[in-house]
Order: C-alpha cells, then structure tokens, then sequence
C-alpha cells in the first residue's frame, strides 16, 4: 500500500502531542516526534512520550496502527529494511539512538528486544544464552556459565533447563522457548526489554507464569511491551500508550486510561466498539 | 471415461515410470558389478585339440558364434598371442588338471602342463622373464580356492600400482589420484561458493540478480570447456607465470607449467561451483527469519550473525552442495583430459614426503583409466574387462563418498529438524 497517510480530520484528539508525565517519574527512554516511513507510506506519525523506567507499559491499538513499527524502531532493527526513514528522536540516557555517532549494535544490547513468536537458535539452551556473551567476547567458562545461570534464574528457567543445558533448545515447550529467548535478551545486561506480543503463542497457563515473570522483570527492567489483549494490558502494566493510524492518541497511567479514557476514539476502543 | 479410471491409469503410468528408473539403476549396477568382478576372477585354462593331431594351451579370451578366441602363451609380448579357431575344427576340448599359468612382472602369461619343475623349466626358456609370483593350477583348484584367488587378485587390482596402465596392475595410483582430486577440489570449491553464496543472499538487487542467473548458467556450460578454459587461464597462463617467477632454473622443464593437480582441481572447482552457490543459497533462503531478527536485536552485526548462526543452521544445505559438486566432479573426465590427467604418471600425488601433497605432479584418474582400458588399449581383449573394473571402482568411490556426506547430513539434519518442520 503505497498511500501517504491521512488521519481523519473528523477525530479529535489525534494531533501529535508530547504527553506530559507526573512530576518525579524517572524516565528510561523517550521518543520525541517519531516518525517513520516505508519507501512513500508513512507508518508513525509524530509519535512522543517518555517510557517510566523500571515500569511495564503497554502500547496498544487497532491492527496496522504502528505498534509493531515503533517497537522496531526504539532498537533500529528498522535499519535492515530498504527504504525505510527515520525522523525525530529517540532518547536513551540523555543522548538519541539516531545520532550520526550511536553505534547499532550497542544501541541494541542496550534495549533487548522479545519477538511475538518464540524464535531460540537452533543451539543447545546453553549455546542460546551464551550466544551474547560470547558476542561481547566472553570467553572464560566459568564467566559464561554464571550469565547463563544469572539469566536462566532471572526467567525462573533455570530449575527446569539445569539438568538439560546441552539439548537442543527446539526441543523446550512453547512457554520455555519464550521465557529462555527472555534469559538470550538478560544476558547481555540490556536496560530495557521491548516485547511484542510476547504471550500470544502461549497457552493460558504459560500465559499466567508469563505475566508474573514480567512483574519480576520490571522491577529491575523497563519494559514496553505491545498488546491485543486489554485483560492484559490492564493486568500487567502500570503505563498504556493507545496508537491509532500511526499517531498517539493517548498516554496515561493504566488505571485511569482504561476506566477514564479522555479521548473518545480510546473509549471506543477499549469499551469494544471500536470498528 | 470415467473419472476414476483415467486417474488410476496416470497413476499407474507415474508407477510404472519410477519403476522402471529403478529398473534401470539397478540393472546398471548390477551388470557393471558382474562385468567388472568377472574379469578378476580366476579362468580355467583350457587345452583344445584339433583334426590334425596338434593342440592349443590357454585362456578363452572371447567367444563369438562360431568363433573362440584363445589366449595362448605370451612368449614375446601382450597380446601378441591370440589363437582364432573355429569351433567346427575343435575334436577335444579339456581343462587338464596339471595345466598351469605364470603371471609375469609386465603382464604376460605363460601356460603349460605339468609339475613345479615343468613350470620353472618355461620359465628359463624364456629370455628376461620376471615372474610376478609363482606358477598356479587353478583347474586343480576347488570353488574356495579359486574365490581366494580372486580376492587376492581382487586386492592386487586395489592396492597394486601399475606398469603397463591400461594391461594389467593395479588401480592403486588411479584411485589415489580420483581420490585427492575430489578432495582437493571440494577445499576450493565450497569456502568460494559459500562466500559467493552469502554475497548474493545478502545483496537483493539488479547486480546480484545478474550475478546469480549468470551463475546457474555456468551449470549447463559442458565440462570440456572447462577444460580448456583451464588448459589456457591455469596451466598456460598463470602455470606459465608461476614457473617464470618461481622456478626459472628448472625451465625450460615446466613445474606449474603444464597440468598437475592443483589446476584440474581449480578447473572442476569451476565447473562444480555453481551447484554449490545454488544449494548454500536456498538453503540459506530456508532460514527463519525470526533468527536474523534475533540475533541482530541482541546486537550481533549481520556478518556475526552469518558466521555464528545461519551458516551453521544451514550445514545440512553445504553437504547438500558438497555431495552434489563431487557427483559432477568425479563424472567429469574430458576437462581432465586437457589440465593434467595421464595413462601413467611417475609418481603418486600424495606420499610421504615433504611437502606430502605434490600439486604440480600429473595424476592418474579411473575416469581417465576406463577411457583407456577401453579405447586406448594395445590388448582389447583385455582392455574391456579391465575398463569395466575401473568403472566399477570409480561408481564405489563416488557412492562411498556421496554416502559419507549424507551420513554426516542427516545427523546435521536430525539436529534441526525442529528448525525445518
């Protein structure tokens, strides 16, 4: 679809705006005028909040309303793609990933990333949380064999995996592949953990001990994890961002956003008559 | 028609098809299997007497029709002894149980009758007689006996080197040489095919386009012109330089100069690369791309990632390409033919002295030996069997390591089935 975007004039409330947060939340990464294009069709358009550090948020919103698309862009994996543009800034710690001087792959051991579906290497369990370490040039196996211990405890992985870290990781459940693609992301010490739609390939069990995991995680991790599922939404995070044709619509803390949405198009949404 | 029984009979014509592939390989195999193994096994020596009172000692070299083609002794030289008779004029045919054969060092033989003492008195009627082993009576030998016979000869034919290439001998020198050749030749072909591979994974544009169709093209190129883009480009082109630069004292003698091994294997590196590029890169089309995905978001770069995860999810697609380069380059005889191959090379292109691989040393092939047992040979009636076993021990050796390089691709593959299904 080759058309430039167009949001409805009609709908109020879609014209880019910075939201605002309480005074005294720290912020972990913030987006500044996001905007992204694919070759002509444009896919963010002027997107801008900050993500609360040591928090979950949650962005949801409609199909094809960009979520996915600024997920990627928050660990410039958008860079591999042809044709895609970047404007705006992205700010970690003070300085913008964008920078002419950001280096990627720093950028990307600094904000992990968990896909919608579990993707473990074809390797051992083992191999898989080693795999980056290795890549930062550890070699010592003793130094390895505490990170992948550190990483596969920190998913609660460990006292299910300790006895087979040599098999191969295709071999683990559905639930244990997507907790131990979490350990592979831990181990190289990121700051925060993007995760889109980590929990759809899970049944509701593992969706259940997913959930819990992630309340460990956000207490050491900034997470920003994107959702269909607004049970979850408003089980798992304390922030929700809701997207809509590229343009946020609004950001606000969980509670408040889904029992009393300012906006009418998030009202629509959340209350299911959206259309 | 009905429905179901026009599609009963495309079944059964797809059946019948396949069947009659298998038919077919089989029947292959096992003609040659019989063909070559027959022409080391043990003939009787057969005494024919005819009308006249006098009589013929030998071996039946051939029978057609009416006619038998009869072995006699070799006093002089191979195959200067061949007897033509008539089977009407034959009175007795017998195979005597005192009759025995003498093998000699440059593939005569010699037949007569009687005891030890009989045996070596021939012999001394020869002039330069250098016996390969002692005198044998197969007719007085049993079915065992006759079957260690022919596995010794068996084993000969294996392990001996040869004198008279395209007489008698051993194979040995041949199936070292097709042996080293694949091998050296699979070292150059698949870290350049791979590479190439990778390239125009990574690249999706015109160029890589280009490049690509250009190389599945190379596939239908015919193997002689190979050959002689080897004989110029390799031997007389950069051999030439190379002698020039390198061994000027030895010229006007060649060392790189003229076809060796190194350059018949860069020449069926050619000719093998494009399957190896066609196969590495579907295999590596296969991967997930979630595995990419993952790996970059955990800050590897695209060539870690390549180097520590595709290429090594793809392994099973690399043997795939490796087993299908050595069929192509252990079939392809006419390229040789021009870059280094000969009916008799010196020396072995591996030993046991430094520098162990000699990459300038001709070489001898059992491609190039079945092309000359069968045509070249100054004794046909030998030649042909001969050329069969050659055949029969290439087919082995390039089944044996065709076979290997599965083995090892179904246990990479079992390891990533997971990652397939």
């Amino acid at each position: 679809m080759a058309t430039t975007m167009t949001a409805p004039d009609n709908v109020p409330g879609t014209t880019a705006v910075t939201v605002e947060l309480p005074a005294g939340v720290e912020i972990a990464l913030e987006l500044r005028a996001l905007s992204l294009w694919y070759g002509a069709r444009q896919a963010l358009d002027a997107v801008g909040f900050g993500v609360p550090a040591r928090k979950i948020t949650a962005l949801i919103g409609p199909s094809a309303s960009g979520k996915s698309s600024l997920l990627r862009c928050l660990n410039r994996l958008n860079d591999e793609l042809p044709e895609c543009r970047v404007e705006g800034e992205v700010l970690l710690g003070g300085t913008s990933i964008y920078a002419k001087d950001a280096i990627v792959h720093e950028v990307r051991r600094r904000i992990g990333m968990v896909f919608q579906k579990p993707n473990p290497f074809p390797l051992s369990v083992y191999e898989n949380v080693a795999y980056g370490p290795r890549l930062l040039g550890v070699k010592g196996r003793r130094e390895l064999d505490a990170s992948v211990e550190g990483a596969l405890k920190a998913v609660r992985l460990w006292d299910e995996v300790s006895a087979r870290l040599d098999d191969s990781a295709l071999a683990l459940s559905l639930g244990q592949q997507q907790r131990l693609v979490i350990a592979r992301a831990l181990a190289v010490g990121p700051e925060i953990l993007l995760m889109d739609e980590p929990a759809s390939a899970l049944d509701p069990a593992a969706t259940l001990r997913f959930e819990e995991l992630l309340h460990e995680l956000a207490q050491r991790y900034t997470v920003l994890l994107v959702t269909h599922n607004m049970q979850q939404a408003a089980r798992v995070s304390d922030y929700v961002a809701f997207l809509h044709q590229g343009r946020l619509v609004e950001f606000g803390d969980t509670d408040a956003l889904l029992t009393n949405p300012r906006e009418r198009l998030t009202e629509d949404y959340i209350t299911g008559r959206y259309a | 028609m009905k429905r179901t029984a026009s599609g009963d009979a495309a079944l059964w014509a797809c059946a019948g098809a396949a069947a009659t592939c298998l038919v077919a390989i089989v029947a292959l195999l096992v003609w040659l299997g019989a063909a070559g193994l027959s022409a080391l096994w043990p003939a009787p020596i057969v005494e024919i007497g005819f009308a006249d009172g006098h009589a013929v000692l030998g071996e039946m070299a051939e029978r057609r029709g009416d006619t038998l083609v009869i072995r006699g002794s070799e006093r002089e030289r191979a195959g200067g002894s061949y007897v033509r008779v008539d089977a009407h004029a034959i009175v007795s045919r017998s195979e005597p149980r005192d009759a025995f054969a003498i093998t000699l060092h440059d593939g005569r033989r010699l037949f007569g009758r009687g005891d030890v003492a009989a045996a070596a008195a021939l012999l001394r009627s020869i002039p330069n007689a250098e016996p390969a082993g002692v005198a044998e009576w197969p007719n007085a030998h049993g079915f065992f006996h006759r079957t260690a016979m022919f596995l010794r000869d068996a084993g000969r034919f294996l392990a001996g080197s040869t004198m008279a290439p395209s007489l008698t001998g051993g194979a040995f020198p041949a199936l070292v040489g097709t042996v080293t050749l694949v091998f050296l030749m699979s070292l150059i072909v698949m870290p350049f095919g791979i590479a190439t591979a990778v390239y125009l994974h990574e690249r999706r544009g015109f160029a890589a386009g280009l490049v690509r169709s250009a190389i599945a093209n190379l596939a239908g190129v015919p193997s002689i012109v190979y050959g002689v883009l080897g004989l110029g480009l390799f031997v007389h082109g950069i051999g030439a330089d190379v002698d020039r630069w390198f061994f000027a004292d030895r010229l006007p003698v060649p060392t790189f100069g003229s076809g060796g091994l190194l350059w018949a294997a860069l020449t069926l590196a050619l000719l093998t690369l494009p399957v190896v590029v066609v196969s590495v890169e579907e295999g590596l089309g296969r991967i997930p791309p979630g595995l990419l995905a993952g790996s970059l978001a955990l800050g590897a770069t695209r060539g870690e990632t390549m180097w520590r995860l595709l290429l090594p999810a793809a392994r099973p697609a690399l043997l795939t390409g490796l087993i299908l380069a050595i069929a192509r380059a252990a079939g392809a005889v006419a390229p040789l033919m021009l870059v280094g191959v000969v009916r008799l090379a010196p020396a072995l292109p591996v030993d046991g002295a430094f520098p162990f691989l000699h990459p300038s040393r001709q070489f001898m092939h059992l491609g190039f030996s079945v092309y000359d047992a069968a045509l070249a040979s100054p004794d046909a009636l030998r030649g042909i069997p001969r050329a069969y076993a050659c055949a029969l021990l290439l087919v082995i050796v390039v089944v044996a390591l065709n076979l290997a390089a599965i083995v090892l691709r179904n246990r990479l593959r079992e390891r990533y089935r997971v990652l397939e299904g």
